[in-house]
């Protein structure tokens, strides 16, 4: 039996073959052992994978979930650097942009280290479980959705 | 003698400066009924502006329309709690936490849901939300004023 043989034979199992096909391996299952006993291995390996299978629930809601996945595409295809224009001064340019980010560095070292200090500018989220956090950084936004079920503590504002 | 009464002023207004207590935190808190529905049942409803509109339309819910149902001013002292009925059966306690952060405790039915600590600089927004009845939702947004 063949290679392609096997493929349909694969196929033929998951139900994805049409039907002049899966009359030529349904014959061919008749007359050839080999092909039987490799549709039996096959059939009991997927029956083995379906029973041993581990659900994954997502910790958020499908719409969460997809759209953080959407936002980050967008923010790569955003952020894809802009093709470079080829000039005679790319060269000087090779150059400058090191020495730009050495003067940068100076200049934030010496305020760092003369400017005086502010207040932390890092952010801290602490979150109870039972409920899901969505940033949105570009609009500020920071939603808070609880899975607590708080179906009638609102009823009295709402009807 | 006038250069030392000088920097005795200097100093004592200095000295009342720190002294002084930190002003509170003013945050505007809205309690929003979120629906597919045009309008609201309830006539008390006010549509809300269309900054908050935009922000709840970009955050990925089912709902298309939102209406203010409360909103409440609130001065939360630097050393205190300021306590924010929502409802009959809900309220927030909010503290100040220093460097513009805040703490928000969330009660339903006397028993604490949430208990959140985060940055809340001006022009950002907390949203708390949840499941309303009817296949709506609430929300409570909280955003600095000053």
């Amino acid at each position: 039996m063949d290679y392609d043989a096997q493929l349909k034979l694969q196929s033929y199992l998951d139900g994805e073959l049409p039907e002049s096909e899966a009359r030529e391996i349904a014959n061919l299952l008749a007359q050839d052992r080999e092909a039987v006993a490799l549709f039996a291995e096959l059939r009991n390996t997927r029956q083995a994978l379906v029973g041993s299978e581990v659900g994954v629930a997502l910790p958020e809601s499908r719409e969460f979930f997809w759209s953080k996945i959407e936002r980050e595409i967008y923010r790569l295809e955003k952020s894809e650097p802009a093709p470079r224009p080829s000039s005679v001064f790319a060269a000087w340019r090779r150059f400058l942009m090191p020495a730009g980010g050495v003067a940068a560095l100076a200049i934030a070292a010496f305020i760092g280290l003369f400017g005086g200090s502010q207040g932390p500018t890092h952010e801290m989220a602490v979150a109870d479980p039972g409920a899901f956090t969505y940033h949105d950084f570009s609009a500020g936004t920071t939603l808070v959705w609880l899975t607590y079920p708080a179906e009638n503590e609102f009823a009295d504002n709402f009807e | 003698m006038r250069f030392l009464c000088s920097l005795i002023v200097s100093a004592l207004a200095a000295f009342a400066a720190l002294s002084a207590p930190a002003a509170p935190l003013k945050i505007e808190v809205q309690l929003i009924w979120g629906t597919t529905n045009e309008v609201s049942p309830n006539a008390e409803h006010k549509s809300i502006g269309p900054e908050l509109k935009k922000k709840l339309q970009e955050l990925p819910l089912k709902w298309t329309n939102y209406f203010e149902v409360k909103r409440i001013d609130v001065d939360v002292p630097s050393a205190g709690v300021a306590t924010v009925p929502l409802s009959q059966k809900c309220r927030l306690e909010i503290t100040d936490r220093g460097h513009s952060t805040i703490q928000v405790v969330l009660f339903g039915k006397g028993e604490k849901v949430i208990n959140r600590t985060q940055a809340l600089p001006k022009g950002e927004t907390l949203i708390l939300g949840g499941n309303a009845p009817g296949a709506t939702s609430w929300f409570a947004v909280l955003r600095r004023l000053d």
